[in-house]
């Protein structure tokens, strides 16, 4: 992993302790390789949007969203709170980069999500569609 | 405030009072560090720190913090 890859680990893990710890969830990681999975884009990227990196444009930001979640919830890396994760983290990205949402929509996207119908391209579109 | 020393096994041990665990936010099996002054007299009973690593941007966490306060409602009602 690279040194990018670790940070946005850390910074997961640290999400989904908060909502772990929060709301009473089983707490820890289930399986360390579905989350490096998660992590590792192709051709050696990574996740910037999730350490809110400076990003060259809006399609590399809907891109990266449509990977994290897609991952997220098809690997279910952590014992607990997983979809609760992707929502918490997503809110983050959303407001650090300054995109309008509606939290209805949203909720309801990634909530009814299915990742064996919904491919991240199919993720990202929504999100060019719905967060701008 | 005053507490009494009672026995616990063939240890002696002093209960602390729901306000001050609260307060702490300790809860069964949680750690704390006791120090013992023994020219004052007196123990200190404290909440262990852990550092944040280097690499963690303290702004996103405190962001990240702020976010679940805000969406309590919502995260909160998410069963997973």
């Amino acid at each position: 992993m690279t040194k990018d890859q670790k940070k946005q680990m850390k910074i997961l893990c640290y999400v989904n302790w908060l909502l772990a710890e929060k709301y009473n969830g089983h707490q820890g990681l289930r399986d360390i390789d579905a989350l490096k999975e998660v992590l590792e884009l192709p051709g050696g990227g990574s996740l910037t949007c999730l350490t809110g990196d400076r990003l060259t444009n809006r399609k590399d930001l809907y891109s990266q969203l449509g990977w994290f979640v897609y991952y997220m919830l098809e690997n279910e890396p952590f014992e607990s709170k997983n979809i609760s994760s992707v929502l918490l983290m997503l809110l983050w990205c959303l407001e650090h980069y300054k995109l309008k949402y509606k939290m209805d929509s949203l909720l309801d996207f990634i909530i009814n999500l299915d990742p064996m119908r919904q491919g991240n391209t199919d993720i990202s579109i929504w999100f060019s569609n719905n967060c701008k | 405030m005053k507490r009494k020393i009672i026995r616990v096994g063939s240890s002696r041990g002093v209960l602390l009072p729901r306000e001050v665990t609260r307060a702490m936010n300790w809860k069964f099996g949680s750690e704390a560090e006791l120090t013992v002054d023994e020219e004052e007299k007196q123990i200190v009973l404290k909440t262990i720190k852990v550092d944040i690593p280097d690499d963690f941007n303290g702004e996103q966490l405190k962001g990240l913090e702020d976010i679940l306060i805000r969406f309590d409602s919502v995260l909160g009602g998410i069963d997973d």
